[in-house]
């Protein structure tokens, strides 16, 4: 288990979701094992005296925009619910502890949320994310927790009223150095041809690891696939996209085996782009400004209540189009398809890309990164007019 | 009240008493329902005799039945099992766990034995024990198509009349009580049948509350690809997991002689859709579906019986597996354990039955006829009786079902902890070793794997107690139906309380089993799987598993459950502190 921790830890610190320093991971079997910060070490192992959790993760988030939605939440409220897919499907609320409610001993109250939902955010502190049977699913839960709740915090910028200097000077350090530039080096690299079932395996696995190094997934969540001949290589359930190795299922296109029941749940999607496109390889990731921008609609006096499940409009984001459509069989598949084929790309409703390559994985990847990197812009562009009218 | 009605029926079925009687709310939040109550039901009785005439036989609901929330049609049976000696419970979907609760009852408690056989009919007006000699001997088929105006029935057949180790219960819908023999339980009491009805709906506290739980399952579901995928559950029933476990080399072969059958694509889910053009079906007010019906109406096997009847037993012929499972459906009879002792049997003897002789093989095993009398006791009984106890594949008296225990290690402990014996369902970590949800593990690794069963252990004792589908839990987590829970019954218990909920009923069945005699010995598996390598893969190998890795990983289970090094605890301290 000790090298669960340690691996997951390193995870964290990659992925810059915490202060240097600032981030420990916790777990317990018949032992209590903890890497890390030493203070959230010890109030991760209280966690898991009144818990029985296999791991506990805690973040103090690189720059405090989890305080400042706890602040800018209303005092009556004990929950907070962002609006992309990730909460809407897996999270479902994150409930919120102000530092006001820390006198005592604050594990007991710590626990009693975190046992009734994956992630609590603790102002003062930051995230707590439980692992309820794994070391990896605590980094899970905290990656997500922090996807949505940056994802919720970007949005909410673009409709406040003020925006203190501080927290301007912080959002630019956060701009200027903490997102990354879309492009590596390796992404220059083209890829090879996908003729042969062991190439298209490493070649999955090469654009799965670039994918999560580019911060286009957050944690790993995401999925990638390849079509050959008559079977569709697809990333599986829960694969971490930068370690796909033995994680690919290859599903035949007329449903002879079930082996791929552990296929991602994205698997319809990925067949109807297939079918109706006939594009090579598809690559599915969670950019979080695609995600944004995807939920900014400016239809006045809209009915629909349901913009996740109901939408039945197709926006632009530049241009790869808008929809709406739930996760799996939730109705996500039936709208992409018809739509992805004119421009390679289509982002869905909060929740992220789907690009296709016509050859290879190159222009999948290239599809993706173009249209975050148009979300970023876009994004940046609307933040700053907002901020230069103040 | 909400969510519970309160109200347990007890019937004797000697003195022909019937009452009903209030359930504590003590009770009903210690324990809440289905298994949990059941268990603690079982308190003044697990000593007995299965077949003594005062060892109940108990059906039990929960507060979310009779509620709309998804996979909650559900009850549990509990009584001792006559197989395995151990407290045993079994969860199944039927349209009768609503009937049960609309007939104004949480539980249904039967003791006594008859004097001549009887059905029981229940509805909130009244209880009628009624003289049922005319249906004894007719198949679960007969008896049910004979009950069909009655409401919603569970029956037993030939095999739980001639009180078969490992007879089952069946109900009017296609559910079956079918593991550990409570079907040898009820026919010892000599009751046919139990006829349910009612109107009495369930009372919800927060009704659109639940309803938002009711929706985070719902899309859970969709994003779970065993459930509703379209190579899931709900496109092809359980047999999707034919090829999957083909693949991760865990198919039982030759009574687990072997984990791969080359034969096995001819009863894969595919196979099955190709051959009988299934419709879907499944348990009332449960959108999953996993139970699937030809086009001729007749319901096709589930993937334990196909796997059991197929490479277990060496048989690749479809039309002899879809016969086993009716003919096991009909006479009432466990198909999993029925084959396992057909396997065992077939070990014994050195060669496999052929296909067609497997059917009459099963009813001889019904009627206690020739070979069939032999078979009827079960596979250890079989194998200690010829004096080759290792042929046998069970733990604790319990056949293993169609899950080879050497391509997971995390299934490999949970055969050995479950308190009913060699069953991986009552720590569910198929899901994390196969499916990969909630996230994967790695199934050749015993790193971490006491926690995980132990945690699973006490979640599925939560779930079979509200009662929950299992399959839900592919998709959802007691998060949402925790939530789903306090919006029915208007009581929020926290995750932390309902693990201790969890515990406190797997830890009373442990105790239940270390008063009747069971120890660390039985906590163990056939020394098959220590010293003989299973089928390797494309790129894998099974190999036996490690017995001193196994061993330390159940020690560890042991500290984890703070039970001593031997397995035990203070059963008289222990239950002496429960409510």
């Amino acid at each position: 288990m000790i090298r669960q921790v340690e691996k997951y830890l390193d995870k964290m610190q990659r992925d810059r979701i915490g202060k240097p320093g600032g981030m420990a991971l916790v777990a317990s079997d018949d032992t209590v094992i903890g890497q890390g910060n030493d203070a959230l070490q010890s109030l991760g192992s209280s966690l898991l005296e009144r818990l029985d959790l296999t791991a506990v993760a805690l973040v103090e988030p690189t720059f405090p925009f989890t305080d400042y939605l706890v602040v800018a939440t209303p005092t009556a409220e004990t929950r907070i619910t962002p609006r992309d897919t990730e909460t809407r499907t897996f999270l479902h609320d994150i409930p919120i502890l102000r530092s006001s409610q820390l006198s005592g001993e604050p594990a007991d109250r710590i626990a009693e949320l975190l046992g009734q939902r994956k992630g609590v955010l603790v102002e003062g502190v930051g995230i707590i994310a439980a692992g309820s049977i794994t070391v990896e699913q605590a980094y899970i839960n905290a990656s997500s927790l922090f996807h949505s709740l940056l994802v919720m915090y970007l949005l909410d910028l673009l409709t406040r009223t003020n925006i203190p200097e501080q927290e301007l000077q912080q959002l630019d350090d956060f701009r200027r150095n903490w997102l990354k530039p879309l492009v590596s080096p390796e992404t220059l690299l083209p890829g090879k041809d996908l003729n042969d079932p062991t190439t298209i395996l490493q070649e999955m696995s090469r654009v799965g690891r670039i994918t999560v190094e580019l911060g286009l997934v957050d944690s790993f969540f995401g999925n990638i696939s390849c079509r050959f001949d008559n079977t569709l290589y697809i990333s599986q359930t829960a694969a971490s996209l930068d370690e796909l190795e033995g994680c690919i299922d290859p599903v035949p296109f007329d449903n002879s085996s079930t082996c791929g029941i552990t296929a991602s749940s994205e698997l319809l999607a990925h067949r109807l782009i297939y079918e109706q496109t006939g594009a090579r390889t598809l690559l599915h990731g969670h950019p979080r400004f695609a995600v944004i921008m995807s939920m900014l609609c400016d239809t006045p006096d809209c009915p629909i209540d349901d913009c996740w499940r109901d939408c039945p409009h197709t926006r632009l984001l530049g241009n790869a189009p808008v929809v709406a459509g739930e996760v799996g069989a939730g109705g996500l598949a039936r709208r992409v398809a018809p739509i992805i084929g004119d421009s390679g790309k289509a982002v869905v409703y909060g929740h992220g890309i789907f690009a296709i390559g016509r050859d290879g994985f190159d222009d999948a990847l290239n599809a993706m990164i173009e249209t975050e990197e148009w979300c970023r812009r876009e994004y940046f562009r609307r933040l700053d007019m907002k901020i230069s009218n103040r | 009240m909400h969510g519970w009605h309160g109200q347990a029926l007890h019937v004797n079925l000697k003195t022909q008493q019937t009452r009903s009687e209030q359930v504590s709310p003590e009770l009903l939040q210690s324990y809440l329902g289905g298994r949990g109550l059941g268990d603690r039901l079982m308190r003044e009785t697990f000593t007995l005799d299965p077949f003594d005439a005062d060892m109940p036989l108990i059906f039990a609901v929960g507060p979310l039945c009779g509620t709309d929330l998804p996979a909650t049609d559900q009850l549990a049976i509990v009584s001792r099992s006559p197989l395995t000696g151990t407290i045993f419970s079994n969860s199944t979907g039927s349209r009768f766990a609503t009937r049960l609760k609309q007939a104004g009852y949480d539980m249904l408690i039967i003791t006594g034995k008859s004097d001549k056989p009887v059905t029981l009919q229940i509805t909130p007006d009244s209880t009628v024990i009624e003289e049922a000699t005319a249906l004894w001997g007719t198949t679960t088929t007969e008896t049910l198509s004979t009950l069909a105006a009655k409401g919603s029935s569970a029956v037993i057949g030939p095999a739980g009349e001639a009180q078969v180790l490992f007879a089952s219960i069946q109900f009017h819908d296609g559910g079956t009580a079918a593991r550990g023999g409570l079907g040898a339980v009820m026919g010892s009491k000599r009751l046919k049948a139990i006829s349910v009805d009612g109107d009495i709906e369930t009372a919800v506290a927060e009704p659109q509350r639940l309803a938002n739980a009711r929706d985070d399952i719902l899309r859970l579901f969709n994003a779970s690809p065993a459930l509703f995928g379209e190579l899931g559950f709900k496109e092809f029933g359980t047999a999707a997991l034919v090829d999957l476990i083909a693949r991760r080399r865990m198919a039982p072969t030759a009574n687990f002689r072997e984990t791969f059958f080359p034969g096995s694509f001819n009863y894969s889910g595919p196979a099955l859709q190709k051959e009988y053009a299934p419709l879907k079906n499944g348990c009332h007010n449960c959108p999953i579906g996993c139970r699937v019906t030809a086009s001729d109406g007749q319901p096709l096997p589930e993937y334990d019986t196909i796997s059991q009847f197929g490479g277990l037993l060496n048989n690749d012929d479809l039309p002899t597996i879809i016969a086993a499972n009716n003919t096991c459906t009909a006479l009432g009879l466990d198909p999993v354990s029925a084959a396992a002792s057909i396997a065992t049997w077939s070990e014994l003897r050195g060669s496999f039955p052929e296909p067609e002789d497997i059917v009459p093989l099963l009813h001889d095993i019904a009627a206690r006829n020739g070979d069939g009398e032999q078979i009827a006791h079960g596979a250890r009984r079989l194998a200690e009786d010829s004096g080759r106890p290792e042929v046998a594949m069970t733990v604790k008296s319990l056949e293993l079902p169609a899950c080879d225990p050497r391509g997971a290690y995390g299934i490999a402990l949970s055969y050995c902890t479950s308190t009913r014996g060699g069953c991986h369902q009552q720590a569910g970590v198929f899901a994390p070793e196969i499916l990969r949800k909630p996230v994967a593990t790695d199934r050749f690794s015993f790193a971490g794997k006491a926690k995980l069963v132990k945690i699973g252990e006490n979640n599925n004792a939560v779930i079979e107690s509200l009662v929950a589908c299992r399959f839900a839990f592919f998709g959802a987590s007691l998060e949402e139906y925790g939530e789903a829970l306090a919006a029915a019954t208007g009581i929020g218990h926290t995750l932390s309380e309902l693990q201790q909920i969890g515990e406190r009923i797997f830890l009373t069945e442990r105790c239940y089993n270390q008063q009747n005699g069971f120890d660390r010995n039985d906590d163990t598996l056939p020394e098959r799987f220590f010293t003989e390598a299973g089928s390797h893969g494309e790129e894998f190998d099974i190999p036996p598993l490690d017995r001193v890795r196994f061993y330390e990983e159940r020690d560890r289970y042991y500290r984890l459950r703070g039970l001593d090094q031997f397995g035990q605890l203070n059963t008289t301290e222990f239950l002496g502190k429960q409510p």
